[in-house]
């Protein structure tokens, strides 16, 4: 059928499907009466339509949405790919499933590397990834993974590689305390790989921990040679959020972060970075987020590894070397694996003759010498347990001064004496970087200087919080879009300082206005929807989704449920959103009481409310009420007052402790 | 730095839109990703014959993915629209790849968890759908992206029409008449 026919097919189609079923037919006959083969396709397609009943209603998704949820269904059902038969899954990653499978014809295990669709299906940039791994499988070197084969098989691309029984640099920088020996051979192993691959023309690029094996019998192999250029994203895609999908910049050179052309160089400078992590345990260049790491890979040294009195040559001959690795200028770089392969050899025989010297191996971290720049495992841990106590005192702290604020609003700082808005934009800067360095030094946290584009993406959140309400009130779209970006603004203030956060967003659609949305979904547009589905699992029939003495309960669970996914939910937060006018206060209450079985609830919950009915001026004062005093940690501080804002923490109020203004 | 992230996503639903290919491989890791986890958190509370609402899972990951804006209703349409391409992708690989496993003496070593995946008789279903589908998209590319949507994305009549700034009774017609010529191609094809 050409596309014209299908137009006229269509045409009939739907003038007949209009009619009731009994006239139908008369109408074919009438309009086909010139047509006869016109009229037989438009009958079978009626008779097409009349028989496809619930065909295709049911979103594919809802019926098929264990493919989303198996990782291993290759192995579970006993695959064959090619010669190879699946044996068990070794790990999933950006590039895809990698299995340990079995080459049937020469009887030997592989590692298979299955690459997802979406990798292969650009033909283009599948050439190009072939033809890399096809370079690289031509490589021959000890210290490279042996490629066996780059292929296809029923429209499955997959790499077959040599299986290697042992662990990556990652796991035996986390597992084992490496000798100063050990890691010196890892480094010429390493090198001397890059070495070769760099003779035959081939860049990796993508030196890093994971991607290290050593074998049982000591020997060191290079993986993913070629593939890292499949997968490569240009350094503006990873200083985002979203790029931090696509892996961690912390190995990446300078220039590859600038997007520039890169040679052997950069893996030069990936080595440096894996050199420093194992003999540390800490990342040369490290930040919060991929932009900060970027930022501290472009512009910062990274921290000194310290060497103290009883200092040998051997670890004298490594910091240079990993000196002259991190040279942020390439011209001030090895020039060549081959030079710095050279340098890690003469370590490893000042290393013996040190050892010649000392008599006994000794094991890195118990080299006096090497007092490094790290903060030991321990010692990170007892950051962490203490930035948590002091995330609860903080909060208390915060409660405190709310009330304190209050009681005796006298005691505020001076420019606490001009609201938020009276202020300059410069005041308002100066505000926001003050309250964010407090809360920061309030969290244990080392304080923060936050740079001029953090600032002011804080402060433009902040400003469209204190923006008046439009006159009329505003719609529901706009009470969403007004208290949804606070909900990455808290979660990424908390997660840069390591204190994971759940948000959760509801929604009970209990306000006769917006029944309809569970149906057409029109009005929770972008944001989660309490469904019936959702209702019915904690037992609310669909047909009492109004009413709030079912519902409020029922969200109550939910909300905690939604917390206690988190495991031990003392480390944690969790903001809900809540948008309906009624019922507000019996979910508060029902939250209230299940907190009663969890002290940690009582600490670690907030409630921000998007209540549709107060976005007017009675909104402005009393959402204070409700705006929690997480928000003010995350930005405002103690200082909620300067915003025009008065907010209580619902453990405040849990406790009777703020009367309503 | 908030706004960084959500730029970027709406920049590559943009540059998808306007036909950009590398686009839909940069959203699909981050989208499918997205997905997964919703989906696991929904499973690890909903442990039998549960079915997920396809619409609250999609309006989760795109919160989420759009985290730092405001909701966008023009982005979200694009997303939608990126995100039933990405499913459909998905299922269909899914689908030929199970297809193609072989039977034979290991299949009673076949774990408990073969119950997850996806029988033989519906990955034949997806596989001649996603043909049948093909070709209609050759005579009519409007229908074709309707069932896509709908079918694959879970969107409702009205949010397709949304997405394909379309009214609501083409969407219907659209629709109706897409069904019948898929199930009589797919029918005829058997």
């Amino acid at each position: 059928m050409t596309p014209e026919r299908w137009q006229e097919v269509e045409v009939v189609l739907q003038a007949a499907l209009d009619l009731p079923a009994t006239e139908r037919g008369a109408l074919l006959a009438e309009t086909c009466s010139e047509d006869p083969d016109l009229q037989r396709e438009a009958m079978s397609l009626l008779q097409a339509h009349d028989e496809a009943g619930d065909f295709l209603e049911q979103s594919a998704l809802e019926q098929d949405a264990q493919v989303l949820l198996s990782d291993d269904w290759i192995a579970a059902i006993a695959r064959e790919i090619g010669p190879y038969k699946i044996i068990e899954q070794l790990g999933r990653g950006g590039m895809g499933e990698v299995y340990l499978a079995r080459d049937q014809r020469l009887d030997r295990p592989v590692a298979l590397k299955i690459l997802p669709a979406y990798f292969v299906s650009d033909a283009d940039r599948l050439r190009r990834f072939q033809i890399e791994a096809r370079a690289a499988s031509g490589l021959n070197h000890s210290n490279i993974l042996t490629i066996y084969e780059v292929g296809e098989s029923d429209g499955v691309h997959f790499i077959a590689t040599e299986f290697i029984d042992g662990k990556t640099i990652r796991e035996l920088i986390r597992a084992e305390r490496l000798t100063l020996g050990e890691l010196i051979e890892i480094a010429i192993q390493l090198v001397s790989g890059l070495s070769a691959a760099h003779a035959a023309g081939i860049v990796h690029r993508d030196i890093k921990p994971e991607n290290v094996m050593r074998r049982h019998d000591g020997v060191v192999r290079i993986l993913d040679f070629g593939i890292a250029k499949l997968v490569e994203a240009p350094a503006s895609e990873m200083a985002t959020e979203v790029g931090a999908l696509l892996g961690t910049p912390a190995y990446v050179s300078p220039e590859q972060v600038r997007g520039q052309v890169v040679d052997e160089r950069t893996d030069i400078w990936s080595c440096g970075v894996v050199l420093y992590e194992m003999l540390t345990e800490q990342r040369p260049f490290a930040g919060d987020t991929n932009a900060d790491t970027i930022v501290a890979i472009l512009e910062r040294q990274p921290a000194p590894i310290f060497l103290s009195e009883g200092r040998s040559r051997a670890l004298r001959l490594i910091q240079s070397i990993i000196n002259k690795a991190l040279h942020k200028d390439v011209s001030e770089r090895y020039q060549t694996a081959a030079e710095m392969l050279d340098d890690l050899r003469s370590v490893k025989w000042q290393l013996e003759f040190d050892k010649k010297l000392i008599g006994a191996q000794t094991r890195v971290a118990e080299i006096p010498a090497l007092v490094t720049a790290q903060i030991s495992r321990s010692h990170q841990r007892w950051l962490a347990i203490a930035s948590i106590a002091a995330l609860a005192v903080m909060l208390l702290f915060v409660g405190f001064l709310f009330r304190r604020s209050i009681l005796s609003r006298t005691d505020a700082p001076a420019h606490a004496t001009r609201t938020y808005t009276q202020m300059s934009e410069a005041e308002q800067l100066g505000f926001v970087s003050e309250q964010e360095q407090r809360i920061a030094a309030m969290m244990g946290d080392r304080p923060v200087k936050l740079n001029d584009e953090a600032l002011r993406a804080i402060k433009t959140q902040v400003d469209r919080y204190v923006a008046p309400p439009r006159p009329g009130g505003d719609s529901l779209p706009a009470i969403y879009g007004r208290a949804a970006p606070y909900v990455s603004v808290i979660s990424k203030a908390f997660s840069a300082r390591r204190i994971p956060v759940v948000i959760g967003i509801y929604l009970p659609i209990i306000e006769s206005a917006y029944r309809p949305c569970y149906e057409n979904s029109i009005g929770a547009k972008g944001l989660f929807q309490f469904l019936p589905q959702t209702a019915a699992q904690y037992g609310v029939a669909r047909a009492d989704m109004c009413d709030v003495n079912k519902m409020a309960p029922a969200a109550a669970h939910y909300i905690a449920d939604r917390m206690a996914e988190l495991g031990d939910d003392s480390q944690s937060m969790t903001l809900v959103l809540v948008s309906y006018n009624r019922g507000a206060n019996s979910v508060l209450d029902a939250l209230r009481m299940l907190r009663e079985t969890d002290v940690n609830y009582e600490r670690n919950f907030w409630t921000l409310f998007a209540n549709r009915d107060k976005l007017d001026d009675t909104f402005r004062q009393e959402s204070a009420y409700y705006v929690p005093a997480f928000f003010a940690a995350a930005i405002i501080g103690e200082n909620p007052n300067t915003f025009e804002l008065q907010m209580a923490p619902l453990s405040t109020q849990a406790n009777g402790a703020v009367a309503r203004p | 730095m908030m706004s960084l992230a959500t730029s970027e996503l709406t920049e590559l639903l943009s540059d998808w839109k306007h036909g950009d290919p590398s686009a839909l491989q940069k959203l699909t890791p981050m989208i499918y990703d997205e997905l997964r986890r919703i989906a696991h958190r929904y499973a690890s509370r909903e442990r039998n014959g549960h079915t997920l609402q396809t619409t609250a899972l999609v309006n989760e990951a795109y919160l989420r993915l759009a985290g730092g804006d405001s909701p966008d209703w023009q982005n979200r349409s694009h997303f939608f629209a990126v995100t039933a391409q990405i499913m459909r992708h998905i299922l269909i690989d899914h689908a030929r790849r199970r297809r193609f496993v072989k039977h034979g003496g290991e299949i009673q070593q076949v774990p408990l968890d073969e119950a997850l995946s996806m029988t033989h008789e519906r990955a034949a279903e997806l596989v001649a759908l996603n043909e049948a589908l093909e070709e209609l998209k050759t005579l009519d590319a409007r229908k074709a992206e309707v069932v896509e949507l709908r079918y694959f994305g879970g969107l409702s009549l009205t949010e397709t029409a949304e997405a394909l700034s379309v009214s609501l009774m083409t969407v219907r017609r659209d629709w109706r008449a897409a069904k019948a010529w898929l199930f009589r191609k797919i029918k005829n094809d058997s």
